[in-house]
């Protein structure tokens, strides 16, 4: 099994500072930090979770922050649930963009990405990464790209949902030039839902958190529609792009409808060749959590399966998340389980068959 | 199946080039296009959702290409329907956006300056 979104974490993030330049080191040691000492510069949702964001039994026995504890996060959820591969997204990092500064962001992200491949990947095989990148500074994030791109055990591009404009937008060519060109899929991870992002719905601020994190298929609709529509998958055919944490039941949706809405206007588009759903089905891939649950569990799947999601599908747990899913409660039909539990991730993230994998760990 | 028969749907110079005339048939609706001095006869009934497809622009359209541009072309060849502006190609009835979605079309012949169609 492979598990899509695992977050790790620090102790303080302070672990950055032996990796940022000596001008954006200053700003974290003595700049202004948003929660103190040891905190993240970032600016943060103005939808505070009214019961904290973790799962409570996810802290460690020592008391540092869930997610920092490799043993501990190992026996919760790795070995607990066999998991062969957890892909990490890390947790305050995709955060870098909501602020306004895009060096220093950037920066952040580069000190982040370091610290992954120096502390984390190295701990344990069944780990893989994901480079961060400030997506709006989108040639220093082409850099970034090239750098640590080639890294074995890197398998994607993470950037936040939120964003200042969506994905597709030519402003961002050069961050899929550099994906496409290092092979690595671009994925868009559910947050950087404050500072200069755009509000996560177009109709306004909501107000509570809960009403928020419900709404949270809305900025993957918007990027789903943004790369299809504007080419990015004729442009770059090996493009592949992730979202994680955005749910799935609104995907057959807005397929429906791109598709209807593309053949009465392609006009607007010629650089498309083919339907709207047919990108998608080639080109982007979806995180199963938070998973929907109809209370005739077959309606999501007969939704799914009618726009052909069965490859498009990943399992991720969102550990050690508030909204966490346990690998039991997905429950694809028999025929897709192999496919959306672990076949899809290794495809995309390029992992090897189980059996490659367990005599090389051997 | 029954054989086709002809029938006589209008003049030709009731259809100038670049124009287009609605004809009743049989209780069945069907637009008779002009495209540069040819003709060709699609249902007048959308794949779609059924709008009278026949009834909408006629004009030209983009053309697919690999660049952000938008080179255009086809003009006179595409009429869009009336109802929700699905683009049709007038000499195939294929939609343009969508290669599996077809108007109905219909054998056209000229005869003795009639325009003659077999259904």
């Amino acid at each position: 099994m492979i598990d899509c979104d695992v977050h790790n974490t620090w102790r303080s993030a302070d672990v950055l500072l032996r990796y940022l330049p000596p001008a954006f080191r200053e700003y974290l040691e003595r700049g202004e930090l948003p929660g103190g000492r040891g905190s993240f510069p970032h600016a943060h949702r103005p939808w505070l979770h009214p019961e904290d964001f973790f799962r409570v039994d996810a802290t460690p026995p020592s008391g540092a922050p869930a997610g920092s504890d490799h043993a501990f996060m190992a026996a919760q959820l790795l070995d607990r649930y066999a998991i062969d591969v957890a892909i990490l997204t890390g947790e305050e990092a995709i955060e870098v963009s909501t602020l306004a500064n895009p060096h220093y962001a950037q920066a952040l992200a580069r000190a982040y990405n370091d610290w992954l491949v120096d502390e984390w990947l190295p701990r344990d095989s069944r780990l893989r990464g994901s480079l961060v990148v400030a997506p709006q500074d989108p040639h220093g994030a082409a850099e970034e790209i090239r750098r640590h791109g080639g890294h074995p055990g890197v398998v994607q591009v993470l950037v936040s949902t939120g964003a200042q404009r969506p994905y597709g937008d030519p402003f961002y060519d050069p961050i899929w030039d550099a994906c496409v060109e290092v092979g690595l899929p671009l994925a868009a991870h559910l947050g950087g839902q404050g500072g200069v992002n755009a509000n996560p719905t177009g109709c306004g601020p909501p107000t509570f958190f809960w009403e928020t994190h419900a709404l949270l298929c809305e900025t993957g609709m918007g990027h789903v529609a943004s790369t299809i529509a504007q080419g990015v998958f004729e442009r770059w055919p090996a493009a592949r792009f992730v979202l994680i944490e955005c749910g799935i039941a609104w995907l057959p949706a807005i397929l429906w409808r791109l598709d209807e809405d593309y053949r009465a206007l392609r006009k607007e588009t010629p650089w498309l060749t083919r339907l709207p759903s047919e990108y998608a089905r080639d080109h982007i891939r979806l995180t199963t959590q938070p998973i929907e649950r109809p209370r005739n569990p077959q309606a999501l799947w007969m939704a799914l399966d009618d726009i052909g999601a069965r490859e498009m599908l990943m399992f991720a747990s969102d550990y050690p998340h508030w909204d966490f899913d346990e690998p039991r409660i997905v429950r694809p039909p028999a025929e897709w389980r192999e496919a959306v539990m672990d076949g899809n991730a290794r495809t995309l993230y390029r992992l090897g068959a189980r059996e490659e994998m367990t005599a090389r760990a051997g | 199946m029954p054989a086709e028969r002809r029938h006589v749907a209008c003049a030709i110079r009731e259809v100038p080039p670049g124009e287009r005339r609605i004809v009743e048939i049989e209780g069945r609706s069907i637009g008779v296009f002009n495209v540069d001095g040819r003709f060709y006869a699609l249902h007048n009934g959308c794949p779609h959702k059924g709008g009278p497809l026949c009834e909408g622009r006629v004009g030209g359209t983009t053309l697919t290409t690999r660049d952000r541009a938008f080179p255009y072309g086809r003009e006179g060849q595409v009429v869009r329907c009336a109802w929700h502006g699905w683009e049709f190609d007038i000499t195939t009835g294929r939609a343009l956006a969508d290669s599996a979605v077809r108007a109905r079309t219909y054998p056209v012949a000229v005869e003795d300056g009639q325009i003659v169609l077999l259904l």
